[in-house]
């Protein structure tokens, strides 16, 4: 199988085995990666869904109310494996991709002489997209998707796990410093008397880094492991009731939340997510990443009170494209694109208030290498949809491809910090404004990627 | 011992009947709902004062121990727990001698021992918590580990945190404030944890200083961040403590304290308004450390964690008494705890709710569980949000109420588990707790559960009421086994959340 001959150590040499990122990189919080490591907090809560059909509720919390979540909903896709932002967003008036890139570099929207599928698709004369994102080009003409090129870390080391630890941490280019999350301090930092349990969410077997030091965040494989576990003998609903009814009555703090964890165990129930239906036609990939956005879709339409939800893509290869790009590039961008066009074409409407951001640990060599492949670079792209963003435009400074402008090991330079469009998000969509302490020792300059 | 209803209690133990305490009504106590610093609503309890000392100073009581203690008196446990052995039972000594990689030295592990290493020092923890006579110690071990919070995942600390457990946290837990804060600041674990293994004097290119420790010990284990310090006295501390790093050279012995003269600043410093001389060397943190361990802020900070930690909202009427005696007596825990431990405030303060580990402690305790500390138990305290070791943060896992709130499905999952055979590597003994519930029907098991699991038996309306819902719902309860059903609701249910 192609991943395996794929598979690289983290420094760009070949593994002879397929690569798994949760060895090292996400080995967070799991002693051992079960199946519902779910870490859960939440404040005490009269979550607004509830409170139109439950008002006895509101009137049993008490304290402050919190006032409502009115940001958007994030959504954030991690590319896992530094995919390569040079072939995802081809620059093709730059004369260095074509010399760089002979045999693997995405044809010009106007080669004529190449094959019509193995075009480009302009974006805005400059740049474009790879073919294969061809679903998601909609979005950007249609102004929900910006494109910010030429953006990551400080970090150098050309490490996968050294890489994603510093963006997750949300902190410069080295590994002291905080060790908590980007989104944990967010949440912390914008913790709610009124929350969800389901306030954030990762579709994944362990807590991603990004997430780490907030308590309410769960991590699931899938919306199904949030439920009672049942010994045997006994059936769901019993427990389910003798719960409820225990806990049906008291005013404090356990006790509201114990009945907030009913209501929430009744909505998964009645929501079913593991049979919603897509709306709008939409049709989800059959892939774990497309398994994944549609449960987010049910969890935003089911208005549970998430906040977050963090989503990997893998893809059916993986990005780590040492070898042979070309015989993978086009079905995990495809996996990719055909994913993100389902969601927001399922969520119609609700679009509006969810800010979707795409991003991966580094870019990849401007030059392909021997083996028709690329390997670890610097500068990659990023992509951000929703109802809020500056569509239609490639945002951020772009370093240039002449050999000059290169840095020493031949990569196209950061130029975009990545917290600067994080930050972005955080202030002007999830209505935070703790950026000093969500990314620390960090001046943000907005690229104005997003509206207020 | 201080309070006047002694006779009572006696009679009581000497008749058998420790769990009939609500039998002298009077020692027993309505609080009203106080008005919250944090608005977080508690529940009104009425609860036994020995109940809820024990609550307090261990991780729940043990059958039986509410009339032992209460034959003993409470002056007499107190002081017994404040000077406890450093024998621990057999039981418990067999049970952590297997755990090997604890004993190795940090130079001896290598990398594939991360997860054992973890698993072990969980292990350990978990046992001690659960099987130590020593409570109040374990309860100390709690506070001050997460206090010296190091997480276990960063770099190489899960290599270094065994010894810090054991020299710094277990070795000074009833010692000296000073002698912990002091021992902190020279543990490899520490030092790497919080990069100071990084920290060197300035050099030509203008790198150098790492303030990440240096930051902390003033903020979260000295001064606390009110304690009056400036951004520029961080920047001092961080320069007097250059060159205090974890050995890492080839042919010493790695993983020990070292002080690294050629990385150290050795110019002046100010700190605190106190001038530290310019060539002061290594002395210069251990004078830092003076100023940071004798300074009334660090007195009033910690004492109010600590009493935080005992007293819960009531901690405002014990803080600056036990500041005092702080400043008096050198930071001696033993002298700081036992007033607050005697006093009236600790029996009836309101409800603090458990954290996941005290949670899983305290029901094993009440039922007498049976347990390795293994993978299965470990794995529930991930799911209910605090993996030992594991808390990425420097201020350690949170007190507030309001951070645990929504784990509330883990915890009746494990509460099921638990009670019905399905945590591995633990398990309950029902025929031997079958002296203290002999059975009837449910209501009789219900109410006998429930006096065994809460050690105290609650005959206020609502308690009833509780109680009768559970009767209601064991009704479908099958296969012969109604009280794994019940015990698993009342280990699920709202009151046993709270200590």
């Amino acid at each position: 199988m192609e991943s395996i001959k794929l598979g690289c150590d983290g420094r760009g040499n070949p593994l002879s085995e397929p690569i798994t990122w949760s060895s090292r990189a996400n080995s967070s919080l799991a002693l051992n990666p079960s199946r519902r490591s779910f870490l859960l907090g939440t404040a005490l809560a009269t979550v607004s869904w509830l409170t139109a059909s439950k008002s006895s509720l509101s009137d049993v919390a008490v304290g402050t109310k919190g006032s409502e979540y009115s940001g958007d909903i994030l959504v954030t896709v991690f590319m896992r494996g530094g995919a390569d932002g040079l072939n995802l967003v081809p620059p093709f008036f730059e004369d260095g991709y074509f010399k760089h890139r002979p045999s693997i570099g995405v044809k010009a929207p106007s080669d004529k002489k190449a094959n019509i599928e193995s075009r480009g698709l302009d974006l805005d004369g400059k740049f474009g997209l790879h073919p294969a994102l061809s679903p998601i080009l909609p979005l950007f003409h249609e102004g929900k998707m910006g494109v910010i090129h030429a953006c990551g870390s400080l970090d150098q080391s050309r490490s996968h796990f050294e890489a994603m630890a510093t963006m997750e941490r949300g902190i410069p280019d080295q590994l002291t410093g905080a060790a908590s999350g980007w989104l944990g301090r967010h949440l912390t930092s914008a913790e709610r008397k009124s929350a969800s349990p389901l306030r954030a969410v990762a579709f994944s077997n362990i807590m991603p880094d990004a997430l780490r030091g907030a308590t309410d965040a769960a991590a699931l494989n899938s919306l199904s492991d949030f439920k009672l576990i049942v010994p045997t003998g006994q059936n769901e609903s019993d427990l389910h009731s003798a719960l409820a009814d225990i806990y049906s009555d008291g005013g404090d703090a356990i006790a509201i939340a114990g009945r907030e964890t009913i209501a929430v165990l009744d909505t998964l129930n009645r929501i079913d997510p593991t049979h919603y239906k897509a709306t709008n036609n939409a049709v989800y990939p059959k892939s774990a990443f497309g398994e994944g956005l549609r449960q987010v879709a049910c969890l935003i339409k089911g208005k549970v009170g998430l906040e977050v939800a963090c989503l990997d893509h893998r893809g059916p290869y993986l990005w780590d494209t040492h070898v042979a790009q070309d015989s993978v590039f086009g079905a995990q961008a495809g996996d990719l694109a055909s994913g993100l066009a389902a969601f927001a074409q399922d969520l119609g409407t609700e679009l509006n208030r969810v800010t979707i951001v795409v991003m991966t640990e580094f870019g990849r060599r401007v030059q392909e290498n021997a083996g028709i492949g690329t390997d670890h670079g610097r500068g990659g792209a990023m992509f951000v949809i929703g109802g809020s963003v500056n569509g239609g435009k490639v945002h951020g400074k772009w370093p240039g491809l002449a050999d000059h402008q290169l840095d020493e090991t031949g990569d196209l330079r950061v130029a975009n910090d990545y917290r600067d469009i994080l930050a972005e998000v955080v202030e002007k969509r999830l209505h935070n404004n703790a950026t000093a302490t969500i990314f620390p020792d960090f001046q943000t300059h907005p690229l104005g990627v997003l509206r207020s | 011992m201080t309070f006047g209803r002694r006779d009572c209690l006696k009679a009581l133990a000497l008749t058998g009947t420790g769990f009939a305490l609500n039998g002298c009504s009077f020692v027993t106590r309505r609080i009203t709902q106080p008005v919250l610093a944090d608005k977080i609503a508690l529940p009104p309890t009425e609860i036994h004062p020995i109940v809820r000392l024990l609550n307090r100073t261990s991780f729940g009581p043990v059958p039986g121990q509410v009339a032992i203690v209460a034959s003993q008196g409470i002056e007499n446990y107190i002081t017994e727990q404040l000077h406890p052995s450093n024998i621990e039972p057999q039981l418990l000594s067999l049970r952590l001698a297997p755990l090997e990689t604890l004993q190795l030295q940090s130079s001896e592990r290598g990398d594939e021992l991360l997860d054992e290493m973890i698993r072990q020092m969980q292990m350990a923890c978990i046992l001690r918590a659960t099987y130590s006579p020593h409570q109040l110690r374990e309860r100390m071990v709690d506070f001050w580990t997460n206090h010296f919070n190091i997480y276990a995942r960063k770099g190489s600390s899960a290599y270094f945190k065994p010894h810090d457990d054991l020299e710094v946290i277990r070795k000074h837990a009833l010692g000296s404030v000073h002698d912990l804060i002091r021992s902190s600041a020279h543990s490899p674990a520490m030092l790497q944890y919080l990069d100071n293994q990084v920290n060197r004097k300035r050099d030509d290119h203008g790198a150098g200083a790492n303030e990440n420790y240096a930051r902390e010990l003033v903020e979260l284990h000295t001064l606390g961040v009110h304690g009056g310090y400036t951004q520029k006295d961080v920047q001092e501390v961080a320069r007097c403590l250059t060159g205090w790093t974890v050995e890492g050279r080839f042919l010493h012995r790695k993983g020990t304290f070292r002080y690294d003269d050629t990385a150290h600043d050795k110019g002046a410093k100010t700190v605190l308004g106190v001038t530290i001389p310019a060539g002061g060397g290594e002395n210069d943190g251990d004078k830092v450390l003076d100023i940071l361990v004798k300074h009334p802020a660090t007195a009033k900070f910690i004492s109010h964690k600590i009493c935080k930690y005992f007293l819960g909202d009531q901690a405002d009427s014990w803080t600056d008494k036990m500041a005092d005696i702080y400043l008096k007596t050198d930071g001696d825990i033993t002298q700081m705890l036992r007033p607050m431990l005697l006093s009236k405030e600790i029996q009836s303060a309101s409800p603090i709710l458990k954290r996941p580990f005290d949670y899983a402690v305290s029901a094993m305790r009440a039922l007498n569980a049976d347990t390795d500390g293994g993978k299965g138990i470990q794995m529930h305290l991930t799911q209910m949000g605090q993996p030992l070791f594991q808390w990425p943060m420097p201020d350690g896992y949170p007190d507030r109420t309001s951070a645990w709130t929504g784990s509330i499905l883990a915890r009746w999952n494990f509460a099921t588990a638990l009670c019905t055979e399905g945590v591995s590597g633990t398990s309950i003994n029902w025929k031997k707790l079958q002296e203290r519930i002999p059975g009837g029907d449910k209501n009789e098991t219900t109410k006998q559960l429930m006096e065994l699991i809460t050690a105290h038996r609650a005959d206020d309306a609502s308690s009833k009421m509780r109680n009768q819902r559970i009767v209601k719902h064991v009704s479908t309860a099958t296969k012969g086994k109604p009280h794994m059903q019940i015990a698993s609701l009342i280990v699920a249910s709202p009151d046993f959340q709270w200590r």
